[in-house]
C-alpha cells in the first residue's frame, strides 16, 4: 500500500511543472535513504549488470590470451553446434519437464500445507505441524542427497527393506531413469513445502476475520469457507509467487542434479545446467556453453513475459 | 523461490571467470613480450647446484590428493630448495574441482609460473599453447633438461607422444619405465580358489564358473551367501568405463592411441560399434544380471571400491599394486587375461611409458623459463626421483643394495603419503624400477609377469592433434564419448536391451564415429612416419 502511494506522490509532482527542483530537495532531505539504495545499485552493476559483457563471448571464439575483446567472431556457430547437437532435444526436454512438473505438483502443495496450517485450531499443534514441515529446508545439498542414499539403497536402506518385507523385490531407485524425476521432485517438496508456505500463511492472517464471522452466520461449511474466503483471499499473493517461480524456471536445482547424476539416470537427469557445467567449466568450451547459457536465459525471458501478461489479463495481478 | 543459491553457484562461476577474463586482456601484452625476449632476468648456472646464485621463488599451481599433506611441509620441497636456491610457492587444489579451478585460471589469465602435477590433457596443451599461455618447452629442455633430454633419447616414443604437429612441446609428463606402474594386475582371491578346490580361471567361461562358485557355495566359510564376486572402479564421466577397459583384452579390443582402438595392418578401427563390443557388453551383462558383478559398480564412491578390495571377502577385481589389501595380501594372486570366446588374450589396458601428460608445464608469466626447467629436470634423474619418492634417507627409508625402502618405522607409521607428492599419482617425475620397491614389491612383480607375455608390443599414448584438428576431434568425441559410456552402461546393467544393437550402431554413425575415426588414422599415420 505504502509503496503506490509514494509512487502516486512522484507521479503527480513530476507532472506540476516548475516543481522538479522539489524533487530534488526531496532526495537530499531523505538523502539517508537513497545512500542506502546505493550499495544494491552497485551490486546489481557491478555483479548482474557488468558481467553481460562477457555474454558476447558465446558469438566468438574465446581465447582467453587474447581476452574478451580479441576474440574473434564466429557469429552463431556455437548456438548451431548446440541445436543440431545430439543432446539438444534431451536436455531441453529435461528442464522444461523437470520444472514445469515441479510446477504442476510442488506449487498447489505449499498453499495447501498454507490453508490446513491456516484451519489447525489448536495453536500447539499447528506450530508443531509448521517446525516439522519447516526444518528440512535448513539442510545442505550435499546432506540430502546423503540421506537419499542412505534411503534407497537397494541392499540397506530401509525402503527397500520396506518394500521386500512385503513381498516386493528391491528398485535400484537412483539408478533407474524412470525413478529420477520422482526422486528429485519429491524430495524437493519434503524439503521446501513448509518453507515455501510461509508466505501464504502470512497472507492468510490478513484474511478479515469479519468475513468468515459473516460467512459461518450464513451457515457456510468450512471447506465453503476455504474455498470462497481463504483461497480468493491470497490469489493475488499465489499469482506473484507463481510468476517469481517462473524466473527461476530453466535454473533448477543444479547442485542437487549433479550430485544424483550417474550413467544409468543421466537420461532422465542431464538438464542444462550440469551439461553447462561438465561442458564449459571442467572442458573449458567457455564459448560454446555461454551459447547455452544464453539460450536458457532466453527461453526464460521469453515465459516470464509471457506468463506476466497473462497473469495481468487474467486477475488483474502482475509483477509489472 | 528456494532456487536462488542452485543459480547462483553456477553463474557465480561462470561470471567470475567472464569478469576475470576481462581484466586478463591487459597481460596479454606482457605474454608476447616474454616470448619474443627470451631472456630471463636471473642468470642460471649451466650445471651443478644451486641453480642460481640468488635464491628466487617460482609460483606453481598443484594438485593435492586426500593421502597428501601440505607440499611446503614435504622433505623433498624442503631439502630441494636448500639444494636449489629456488623457492616454491605451491597454490594445492584439492582433486575434487581441481579441472574446474585450473580452467578458471587459464580462463581468466591469472596464470602461475608453473603447473605442477597438473594433468593438462592433449587438448589443452595444444589449446592452451596455440594461445601463449604455456610456452613451448622443446629448446628449453635441449638446453636445461638433460636427465629428460636422456630419457626422451632412449625411449623415442615419449617424444612423439608429447609433441604437436607444428613441433612443439608445451607440457611434460611424468615417465614410467616400469612396466608393472602402467597397468592394473588381476587380483582373484587364491585362498577362495583352494577352499572350493579349483583352479585358476584361464578362460572368460572359467571365470564365470569361478564367479558363480563364490557367490553360491560360501567360499568365506561363514554360512552366509554374502560374498561379492568380483568388483571395479566406478566410472569418471569423459573416461571410459573401468569394466570395459578392464575385460576387453578377451574380447580382441585394444587400446591404442588412448581411445577405444585397434590396430589392424596400420589401419586404424574404433571398435565402439563392433560385434566384438557387442559380444563384451552381453558377457558383463551376463555377470550383472546373476549377481558376479558388483552391482554398486556404476555408482560406488572411491574409498568404497578401496575397503571392498581389504576387505577379504571380494573374489575378484583389479588394481595397480597391492598396497590397499597389504594386510590380507596371501589371499590374493595375479592372473593372466583370460581366454575370449575367440580365443583373444590381451592385456589391452595399459598406459603409455609417458603416463601421465601433462604433469608440469610453464606458462607465459613465468620470468625464469630457464631455471624452472632446470628445477624440474632434476627429478627425472634417479635420484631427484628417489628424493621425490622416499623423503629423507635414514630418516624416512634406507639403501638395500643401491635401491631405496622406506624403514620399516616410518612404514608403521602410516604416514607415507604425506611426505611425497607421488601419491595420488600423476606427479612430474620418473618411475623406473629403481625407485618403486614400495608400489613394485614382489607380488606385484609377479602379477605383472603373468600380463606382460599379452601386452601388445609397442602401446601408442594418444596422438597430439594441431589446434583445429584439436577442436574438431573435441567436438565430435564429447557427444561420442558421453553416448558410448551412457548406453554401455545401460547394456551391462540390463536397462537397455540388446535388440538396440543396430539402434547404438547407427546413432555412432550418425555422430560421425567414421569422421572421428578418420582423424585418428591421419594421426597415426603421422606419427608413424
Amino acid at each position: 500500500m505504502k509503496s503506490t502511494q509514494v509512487r502516486t506522490n512522484a507521479a503527480l509532482s513530476r507532472k506540476i511543472p516548475g516543481q522538479r527542483g522539489r524533487v530534488w530537495r526531496q532526495m537530499v532531505k531523505r538523502s539517508d535513504l537513497y545512500l542506502m539504495l546505493l550499495l544494491p545499485i552497485a551490486w546489481y552493476l557491478i555483479f548482474h549488470y557488468g558481467p553481460m559483457y562477457g555474454l558476447q563471448i558465446a558469438f566468438k571464439n574465446f581465447n582467453p590470451a587474447k581476452g574478451i575483446i580479441g576474440s574473434s567472431w564466429v557469429g552463431f556457430d556455437h548456438f548451431v553446434r548446440f541445436f543440431e547437437s545430439f543432446y539438444f532435444w534431451r536436455l531441453l526436454w529435461n528442464t522444461l519437464a523437470i520444472n514445469l512438473f515441479s510446477l504442476l505438483i510442488a506449487f498447489p502443495i505449499s498453499i495447501l500445507l498454507a490453508l490446513i496450517v491456516n484451519e489447525i485450531r489448536s495453536k500447539t499443534f499447528s506450530k508443531i505441524l509448521q517446525n516439522i514441515t519447516f526444518i528440512p529446508h535448513f539442510i545442505s545439498v550435499v546432506v540430502i542427497v546423503g540421506i537419499l542414499n542412505v534411503f534407497l539403497s537397494p541392499t540397506t536402506g530401509p525402503i527397500n527393506s520396506l518394500i521386500e518385507a512385503l513381498g516386493g523385490s528391491p528398485i535400484r531407485f537412483l539408478e533407474e531413469a524412470g525413478w529420477f524425476k520422482t526422486i528429485f521432485i519429491g524430495s524437493n517438496i519434503w524439503q521446501n513445502m513448509g518453507w515455501q508456505s510461509i508466505i501464504y500463511i502470512a497472507a492468510l492472517s490478513g484474511v478479515n476475520p469479519q468475513l468468515y464471522e459473516a460467512a459461518k452466520m450464513d451457515g457456510a461449511s468450512r471447506l465453503r469457507r476455504v474455498w470462497h474466503i481463504s483461497l480468493p483471499g491470497i490469489i493475488p499473493v499465489i499469482v506473484i509467487m507463481l510468476i517469481l517461480d517462473i524466473g527461476h524456471f530453466m535454473d533448477i536445482g543444479f547442485e542437487k542434479i549433479l550430485l544424483m547424476q550417474n550413467n544409468l539416470n543421466i537420461e532422465s537427469s542431464d538438464v542444462i545446467s550440469t551439461f553447462v557445467y561438465t561442458t564449459g567449466i571442467l572442458k573449458g568450451e567457455y564459448s560454446y556453453t555461454a551459447a547455452i547459457g544464453l539460450f536458457n536465459s532466453a527461453i526464460n525471458l521469453v515465459l516470464l513475459l509471457l506468463v506476466n501478461r497473462f497473469a495481468r489479463k487474467v486477475s488483474e495481478t502482475s509483477l509489472w | 523461490m528456494s532456487k536462488h543459491w542452485a543459480r547462483g553457484a553456477l553463474s557465480t562461476a561462470l561470471i567470475s571467470a567472464l569478469l576475470l577474463a576481462g581484466c586478463g586482456s591487459n597481460s596479454e601484452k606482457g605474454a608476447e613480450s616474454k616470448n619474443t625476449e627470451g631472456s630471463s632476468e636471473t642468470t642460471v648456472s649451466a650445471s651443478g647446484f644451486p641453480l642460481t646464485k640468488d635464491s628466487i621463488t617460482l609460483k606453481m599451481f598443484t594438485r593435492i590428493a586426500p593421502v597428501n599433506g601440505a607440499f611446503k611441509d614435504m622433505p623433498v620441497f624442503q631439502d630441494y630448495e636448500k639444494m636449489s636456491n629456488v623457492h616454491v610457492e605451491f597454490t594445492e587444489a584439492p582433486t575434487d574441482g581441481f579441472q574446474e579451478k585450473k580452467n578458471l585460471l587459464f580462463a581468466s589469465n591469472e596464470l602461475p609460473d608453473a603447473f605442477y602435477r597438473s594433468g593438462i590433457s592433449q587438448l589443452e596443451a595444444t589449446r592452451y599453447g596455440a594461445a601463449g599461455q604455456l610456452i613451448p618447452l622443446e629448446d628449453l629442455i635441449e638446453k636445461y633438461a638433460p636427465n629428460l633430454k636422456k630419457l626422451m633419447e632412449e625411449y623415442p616414443e615419449i617424444r612423439s607422444g608429447i609433441t604437436t604437429p607444428e613441433g612443439h612441446i608445451y607440457a611434460i609428463p611424468g615417465i614410467v619405465t616400469l612396466d608393472a606402474a602402467r597397468t592394473d594386475k588381476k587380483w582373484i582371491n587364491q585362498a577362495w580358489l583352494k577352499k572350493l578346490n579349483m583352479d585358476i580361471p584361464v578362460t572368460t567361461d572359467d571365470l564365470y564358473n569361478v564367479l558363480v562358485a563364490f557367490r553360491d557355495k560360501d567360499p568365506n566359510g561363514n554360512g552366509k551367501k554374502d560374498e561379492l564376486p568380483m568388483t571395479a572402479r566406478a566410472p569418471v564421466p569423459g573416461q571410459g568405463l573401468p569394466i570395459v577397459n578392464m575385460m576387453s583384452g578377451s574380447f580382441g579390443l585394444d587400446q591404442q592411441l588412448g581411445y577405444n582402438i585397434n590396430l589392424v595392418n596400420d589401419k586404424v578401427e574404433i571398435w565402439m560399434g563392433n560385434d566384438r563390443n557387442k559380444e563384451m557388453l552381453q558377457y558383463l551383462n551376463k555377470l550383472y544380471k546373476e549377481k558376479l558383478l558388483d552391482p554398486d559398480m556404476f555408482s560406488q564412491k572411491e574409498a568404497d571400491y578401496l575397503a571392498k578390495q581389504s576387505s577379504g571377502n571380494t573374489g575378484f577385481f583389479f588394481d595397480q599394486t597391492n598396497n590397499v589389501f597389504m594386510p590380507i595380501k596371501d589371499q590374493y594372486t595375479g592372473i593372466a587375461p583370460f581366454k575370449g570366446p575367440h580365443g583373444d588374450q590381451m592385456q589391452s589396458q595399459g598406459a603409455p611409458i609417458a603416463r601421465d601428460f601433462g604433469a608440469f608445464a610453464i606458462t607465459s608469466a613465468n620470468k625464469n623459463p630457464e631455471l624452472t626447467m632446470r628445477w624440474i629436470d632434476y627429478f627425472y634423474s634417479d635420484e631427484g626421483s628417489t628424493m621425490l619418492r622416499f623423503g629423507r634417507e635414514g630418516e624416512n627409508y634406507e639403501m638395500k643394495d643401491g635401491i631405496p625402502y622406506y624403514t620399516e618405522a616410518f612404514l608403521a607409521s602410516g604416514d607415507q603419503g604425506k611426505i611425497t607428492p607421488y601419491a595420488g599419482g600423476g606427479a612430474p617425475h620418473l618411475i623406473s624400477d629403481k625407485v618403486a620397491s614400495f608400489i613394485n614389491p614382489p607380488q606385484v612383480q609377479e602379477a605383472q609377469d603373468k600380463l606382460t607375455p599379452f601386452m601388445p608390443k609397442v602401446r601408442y599414448a594418444s596422438p597430439m592433434f594441431d589446434e583445429n584438428t584439436a577442436q574438431e576431434v573435441n567436438v565430435l568425441r564429447n557427444d561420442i564419448d558421453k553416448y558410448y559410456e551412457e548406453q554401455s552402461t545401460k547394456f551391462i546393467a540390463g536397462a537397455l536391451s540388446f535388440d538396440k544393437w543396430d539402434e547404438f550402431q547407427s546413432t555412432l554413425k550418425k555422430m560421425k564415429i567414421d569422421k572421428l575415426q578418420d582423424l585418428y588414422q591421419q594421426a597415426y599415420d603421422k606419427m608413424k612416419k
